[in-house]
């Protein structure tokens, strides 16, 4: 039996937000916040964590991030951008001229945003900046643009980035940049909002989606709200630019308080409203935690300490990590991995670097469920459940194939060899599981293989029933070399592998 | 219906007390994959309808397919490309390529309509793009994820998959098309156009299975297994359906063929899957069209009327209607490679033993001048909104979002 949920009466409302208790910390919590917070428990993550304490673990995954740097190519590709595309319109006459200038661009920018997609993967895999990133998944999931609608590489970036940044500030602060940032001003219709003709697009996911939630607001509030977000505008490409001559300068009502207020009066008032103390815990909740509905009190009472907390995310992230109740034994192993979780996740697990090859890595996004940068809506993912069916329960255990196979390097097309001798000379070479890696383990006793492998690979919960299977397994080929190779991939694939 | 719980969770919630879920929890029995498969009995309702369509990704070239020879426009557009010899009469302007004797055959038989000039406003030159819009049936200008298929899913079905039940949709290709993108979760098989899929007795296979058979404990531990298992059992039920098939047709080698036998396969053992989606690569003639595209669509008018025969002599045509599309047409004038570039409208083929056959929609105008693009006179949403009201009996306006109006084809 699954343990239940958390209520009030078993578990208390005044303890569930307090640190976890020294004593408590032990191999358990440690892979069980490990998993959580970015991608894998390896052993040496969990011997590291073992040594410190809950608090030290926590503040140690976001401290050593590294800044994602923005090619040289994407800097040149934005220098120019807003100039060649202006171009188009003044210089070309016919529409076949036009239309060539376009395609030409457009292919420019595919390129920037696959190699964008490649050099995102590499850099979250590594594990100083695998909390960070997995945070900033986190975020794009409640301000979602996506690449569908922004064709555009560096607004893409630039809205990815201040996400990163905005890990380090107050959530009302990081909106009201987000509210100014062109890739969201496209996405959500500011430029098209004026105060002759209001568009609420913006408005309406501002309360719904960023920060209140259904049924917390009416239509009124959103109208005037809209009203207030006029003249926001995207200057030269990647600019923000506030154009006064379309702002709506009358009064305006909104939450029942009126003045002739801006975006940013909006977002103050909107944050004075209860839900938006609670709104975003209960999305870290389903992101982090699990996609049942906790109980409200629980919620409440976090809501109330981060506001007085003045929304300081950090705060939040501490707090939440390092809480008693993050680690109350029913949200333990009891989430299914992201395909970003999965396939990053056996990337640690199997100390393997990224594959080079954009068809590959990122194509298995795509089957997956999870195209870089690409969410179904404007709702985003709907993680847990929703990432599995049949289709892509095959596309991860090919993947987990994929990674056993040795690679044939005289098969691979022109482009896959030049990115193969580029990521070698930079260093990376391990993509691929080969036999020796697993020949380490054979010195082992079938049951010592077994205790670790669960250990380090699965959940708590699932261990006790599947050591004897992978035990039995060890047992049954005559080649210790290939019976532990098929454990390992049948473990990979196995249900337990595939939550965390 | 509707009684049905109305998401997964809840579905494997209620089937732990009930008998439903048949593989849900532990104890299963070692032989519970060959069981299974037994127990999958054909539903009861064996003479539904079943839709197949039939992808021409790249954007098939609608002018060379379906020739307007007694229009000079077209020998003066094309002085390269234009086919002159060997075409084979569709009424006295048009006839088919070369290519397409078959297909030829098939609309003699009266077994296969040709829509003429098949495409939407404000056409989209992409190819990802414009293919979403024909898989989305959305107006050029709305970007919408769900597909037109998808929405016909939930529209129809409740929105939570029998486990046991056979699949709603099936797919021969690794990515779930987007045609079939639902909001609900509907239950989706993909496979490939050949070779074993169910990797048969690997030992990390079997190594799995044994892994599955673990005690899960209950929340997606469980969800988990339930679905990974529930694939296994698909898998193996479909390969062995496969590979013992006997096809009354002879099927050419290639990709499209074999995977319309697998489609024909699955269609003889009355599986309740009501659409299959099959696609053929390789339209996107930039350069030194004319042996390619003749290749292609002597593949495509093959592989169609293998299919068709192989359905009427097991005597399922009845039930099955297939349809192509391609995401655009190409440009009427040649380029200077030998090719043409990305277009838009283009006819499209309806087939099957109910359909009506014939020419419909009108021919598209070629006095545009050079470099100019064809204006369609047929919207293809008009083809859906047909298939969906009078093959599918849905209602197309809820699905479509508008009234198309109804093209003879069915």
């Amino acid at each position: 039996m699954a343990t239940p949920l958390p209520t009030p009466s078993s578990f208390s409302v005044k303890d569930a937000w307090k640190p976890l208790p020294k004593g408590a910390w032990n191999e358990v919590h440690a892979a069980h916040l490990l998993r959580r917070i970015g991608f894998a428990a390896t052993p040496e993550l969990v011997q590291s964590a073992l040594q410190t304490n809950v608090e030290t673990t926590i503040s140690k995954a976001f401290r050593d991030a590294e800044p994602l740097v923005k090619s040289k190519a994407l800097s040149e590709f934005a220098a120019t951008a807003n100039e060649n595309y202006r171009a188009i319109y003044r210089d070309l006459k016919t529409q076949e001229e036009k239309r060539d200038r376009r395609n030409e661009l457009r292919k420019e920018d595919n390129k920037l945003f696959r190699e964008y997609g490649m050099s995102w993967f590499r850099h979250a895999r590594k594990q100083r900046n695998s909390a960070t990133e997995k945070l900033v998944l986190f975020l794009q999931d409640v301000f979602v643009v996506d690449r569908r609608t922004i064709q555009d590489t560096p607004s893409l970036f630039n809205m990815q980035q201040i996400l990163r940044e905005g890990l380090g500030m107050k959530y009302d602060d990081l909106c009201k940049w987000v509210s100014r940032e062109p890739a969201m001003i496209r996405y959500l219709d500011l430029d098209k909002n004026t105060a002759r003709k209001p568009n609420e697009n913006f408005a309406r996911e501002l309360f719904e989606l960023f920060t209140l939630g259904e049924g917390n607001y009416t239509e009124t509030d959103i109208k005037e709200a809209a009203r207030a977000f006029t003249g926001y505008r995207a200057r030269n490409r990647y600019e923000f630019y506030f154009q006064r001559k379309l702002h709506d300068t009358d009064r305006k009502t909104v939450f029942n308080e009126t003045g002739n207020w801006d975006g940013d009066d909006i977002i103050d008032i909107t944050f004075r409203q209860p839900a938006a103390k609670t709104y975003l815990i209960k999305e870290l909740f389903k992101f982090y935690l699990t996609e049942e509905t906790v109980h409200r009190e629980y919620v409440e009472e976090l809501g109330n300490m981060w506001a007085n907390h003045d929304f300081e995310l950090s705060y939040l992230v501490n707090t939440f990590f390092g809480s008693q109740l993050f680690y109350h034994p029913a949200f333990q192993g009891n989430l299914v991995k992201s395909p970003v979780h999965f396939y990053l996740g056996l990337c640690q697990d199997l100390r393997l670097d990224v594959v080079p090859f954009e068809s590959r890595l990122l194509r298995s996004m795509d089957v997956m469920g999870q195209s870089f940068y690409n969410p179904p809506n404007v709702q985003g993912w709907l993680y847990g459940e929703y990432w599995i069916n049949s289709t892509t329960i095959s596309a991860r255990r090919q993947l987990v194939d994929y990674l056993f196979t040795a690679l044939n390097e005289e098969k691979l097309n022109g482009n896959d060899q030049k990115s193969l001798k580029i990521a070698r000379n930079e260093g990376r070479g391990d993509f691929l599981v080969t036999q020796d890696r697993l020949t380490q383990l054979t010195s082992l006793e079938p049951s010592e293989i077994a205790t670790h492998l669960t250990k380090y690979l699965i959940t708590a919960p699932s261990r006790p029933t599947y050591k004897p299977v992978l035990q039995n397994l060890l047992r049954s080929s005559d080649s210790l070399d290939n019976s532990i190779r098929y454990a390992i991939i049948a473990l990979l694939q196995s249900p337990a592998y595939n939550l965390c | 219906m509707n009684e049905l719980p109305l998401t997964r969770r809840e579905f494997i919630r209620r089937s732990s007390g009930g008998g439903l879920g048949f593989l849900a929890f532990s104890g299963v029995a070692p032989s519970f994959l060959a069981k299974s498969a037994l127990a999958q009995t054909p539903g009861p309702e064996r003479d539904r309808t079943i839709l197949v369509v039939i992808q021409l990704a790249g954007g098939n070239d609608g002018l060379n397919t379906v020739v307007p020879h007694t229009d000079d426009n077209y020998f003066n557009l094309r002085p390269k490309l234009a086919i002159r010899k060997g075409l084979l009469p569709i009424n006295e302007d048009l006839g088919f390529n070369p290519a397409c004797r078959k297909l030829h055959q098939l609309f003699n038989e009266g077994q296969l309509s040709i829509i003429q000039n098949v495409g939407y406003p404000n056409p989209n030159r992409s190819h990802f793009r414009s293919t979403e819009i024909w898989e989305t049936a959305s107006s050029s200008e709305n970007v919408q994820r769900e597909g037109w298929l998808g929405r016909y899913f939930d529209n129809a079905c409740s929105g939570s998959p029998d486990e046991d039940a056979d699949p709603t949709a099936v797919h021969l290709s690794d990515m779930i098309p987007q045609s079939y993108l639902s909001e609900k979760s509907h239950s989706l098989f993909g496979m490939k156009s050949s070779g074993r899929f169910d990797r048969g007795t690997d030992p990390a296979d079997l190594a799995y299975e044994k892994l599955l058979q673990a005690e899960h404990i209950e929340g997606n531990a469980s969800y988990l297994q339930h679905t990974m298992m529930n694939t296994l059992v698909t898998e193996r039920r479909v390969e062995k359906i496969i590979s013992r098939y006997k096809p009354m047709a002879r099927y050419p080698g290639n990709k499209l063929a074999q995977s319309l036998r697998r489609v024909a396969a699955l269609i003889h053992a009355d599986m309740e899957t009501r659409v299959y989606y099959v696609s053929q690569g390789g339209y996107d003639t930039h350069s030194g069209q004319l042996s390619r595209h003749t290749r292609l669509l002597a593949e495509l008018s093959g592989a169609m009327q293998a299919f068709q025969q192989d359905l009427v002599a097991h005597k399922k045509d009845d039930q099955v209607m297939t349809m192509t599309f391609s995401e655009f047409g190409r440009r009427p004038s040649e380029n200077g490679s030998a090719g043409t570039d990305h277009g838009t409208a283009a006819p499209l083929f309806v087939m099957g033993s109910k359909v009506n056959g014939g020419l419909m929609g009108s021919a598209p105008d070629l006095n545009i001048g050079e470099n100019k693009d064809l204006k369609f006179s047929t919207d293809f949403r008009s083809v859906y909104s047909s298939v969906l009201d009078r093959w599918f009996d849905a209602d197309s306006s809820s699905i479509l979002g508008e009234k198309f109006d109804h093209l003879p084809f069915v």
